[in-house]
């Protein structure tokens, strides 16, 4: 038996595994070959070694500490836990289960919100079809925007150019009275519509800027233009009745100056001024002193555009509204005019705008 | 042989049904066996023992898939090892071992202390004291390759029978055999190298 076969049964010849010829063949191999006995004695030392290591203690609180655990990930092997007993229930029942509560729960959902599936739909229907109330301030809002726009328009034009009293173009500032005075009330968002709506074919043709967001844009009013015109437009509205002012815009080099000269003005043609706000004047004149009293302003200011005037009636609402008001004229017919309304017949309503130059 | 008798069947049924009493009981039963060879394949104490309790988690786990009680602790050994071997890859992915050589201070249960050079020729009770040298087997025990270290902890340290070895790993008594004989060679080289 040569050194390698040797070796290869330490494992058996120290196990007592090899039958007593092959043992005997072993040792003589050993007891014949220093090298084989050397590296055998070296081997039985490892193997005793590794008989002689002792078993470790488990360290103290194994179990607690490991039922802790278990219970933190919610595997607790009490028979009592439901967490443990859930887990090991079958799916065959777990998946009908957790159904019905999803059901359950989604039910639970609408119930809590107090919306049911139809109602939901119905509801987000109405609130797509109906107006919002926000949708009663608009056409207000965009009408005043458009007020101002033609402001800033009557700014750019030249003074000598004046612009042709056309009825047309007073029809969106119509329906702004209409709206102000509450007896205009077509649906709200038609009346959008209308409002934002590109105007007839004369309006085009008179303010083509009027169309253009652009332009708009690049003349925006200056801040706080549009709340004056706001609070003029409750005045006019309790102080003229239907009458619609005439607009005059003044380009004036000293504010402090001109406003004692205006109301002088004012005055000296047996007019009022009925309100004031920042630059905007609210007066109104005997109509027949009107002509005297825009030469007068030209005065006060050279680039005087007093054909800024506009009349704020539409011929088609005025045609509209034409019968309506035969029919009242007809209800009312023995009731005699008052003072007021003929006051008002005599007056022209002015409206200034002090526009530095 | 140092195994400790199988637990009663009916201990591994009650356990299956979920009984903490049960289940207490396998834990108490195997906790020294499972921990033992947690802490020989890994080295480290406290590895082990949070190893071991990974173990018994898993047991719990699964036992309800378990169809042969008969096999628990073949069964159980497996989950051990399979455990070790995870958790051996993580370590050494993290290079938990890089710096780990025969001397290095060993640890103990005690803490650590330096490492002496061991020569096997030498009579070892005489010159090293007990703990000193399981640590330096411990050390030359992590040197070998994963199933050489498995081998020998089960037969050597574990005193598994060789079937119950091939239950656990599913391998022939003849594979077991040589491949364990191998392990123990290799283990004697890695000492003698480590003390030359």
């Amino acid at each position: 038996m040569d050194c390698e076969k040797v070796r290869d049964r330490f494992s058996s010849l120290w196990e007592k595994e090899l039958t007593i010829s092959e043992e005997k063949s072993v040792r003589e191999h050993l007891s014949s070959c220093p090298e084989c006995q050397r590296e055998f004695e070296r081997f039985e030392k490892t193997m005793r070694w590794l008989g002689s290591m002792e078993e470790a203690e488990v360290p103290e609180g194994f179990l607690p500490e490991l039922l802790k655990k278990m219970e933190e990930r919610g595997r607790a092997p009490l028979g009592k836990k439901t967490r443990g007993k859930w887990y090991r229930f079958p799916l065959s029942f777990k998946l009908p289960v957790q159904a019905v509560a999803m059901v359950a729960i989604v039910f639970l959902v609408l119930y809590l919100t107090k919306m049911m599936p139809v109602e939901f739909y119905r509801s987000k229907d109405t609130r797509q079809t109906a107006p919002p109330l926000s949708m009663e301030r608009k056409p207000e809002q965009i009408l005043t925007q458009i007020e101002m726009e033609k402001d800033q328009r009557i700014l750019k034009t030249t003074p000598e150019k004046h612009r042709p009293k056309d009825v047309d173009l007073a029809q969106a500032p119509v329906l702004k009275e209409e709206k102000l005075e509450g007896t205009y009330a077509p649906p709200a968002k038609s009346e959008a519509k209308k409002e934002v709506a590109p105007p007839p074919q004369a309006e085009m043709t008179a303010y083509p800027q009027m169309e253009s967001k652009e332009t708009a844009g690049a003349r925006a009013p200056s801040p706080g233009a549009g709340k004056i015109e706001k609070g003029l437009v409750a005045k006019e509205k309790s102080f003229m009745g239907s009458k619609l002012p005439k607009e005059i815009t003044l380009k004036i080099s000293d504010r402090e100056k001109v406003i004692p000269q205006l109301l002088e003005l004012i005055k000296q043609f047996g007019g009022e001024m009925i309100a004031a706000e920042g630059n905007m004047f609210l007066a109104s004149l005997p109509t027949t002193s009107f002509s005297e009293f825009e030469k007068g302003l030209s005065g006060l200011s050279a680039s005087t555009q007093a054909d800024k005037v506009v009349v704020k009636k539409p011929v088609a609402e005025s045609l509209r509204a034409a019968p309506s008001l035969k029919r009242e004229g007809a209800d009312e017919k023995g009731r005699a005019p008052t003072k007021l309304e003929a006051d008002q017949e005599n007056r022209t309503f002015i409206r200034i705008l002090l526009v530095p130059e | 042989m140092k195994t400790s008798p199988g637990i009663q069947k009916k201990v591994i049924e009650s356990c299956k049904n979920g009984d903490e009493k049960a289940f207490a009981e396998v834990v108490f039963h195997y906790q020294k066996r499972v921990f033992n060879i947690a802490y020989r394949m890994l080295g480290n104490l406290e590895e082990a023992k949070d190893l071991a309790q990974e173990v018994f988690i898993s047991v719990f786990e699964s036992i309800k898939d378990l169809r042969e009680e008969i096999k628990f602790d073949a069964w159980l050994t497996a989950i051990t090892l399979n455990h070790c071997r995870n958790r051996w890859k993580y370590l050494k992915r993290r290079q938990y071992f890089n710096s780990d050589s025969l001397d290095d201070p060993v640890e103990t249960e005690e803490g650590t202390m330096p490492r002496a050079v061991v020569d096997p020729s030498d009579n070892p009770e005489s010159l090293y004291e007990k703990k000193m040298i399981q640590q330096f087997i411990q050390k030359g025990l992590l040197q070998l390759k994963e199933d050489q270290r498995e081998l020998l902890i089960l037969r050597d340290l574990q005193g598994f029978s060789y079937e119950e070895i091939g239950e656990t790993l599913g391998l022939p008594e003849g594979t077991i055999k040589s491949k364990l004989h191998r392990a123990r060679m290799d283990l004697k080289e890695v000492l003698e190298r480590s003390a030359h």
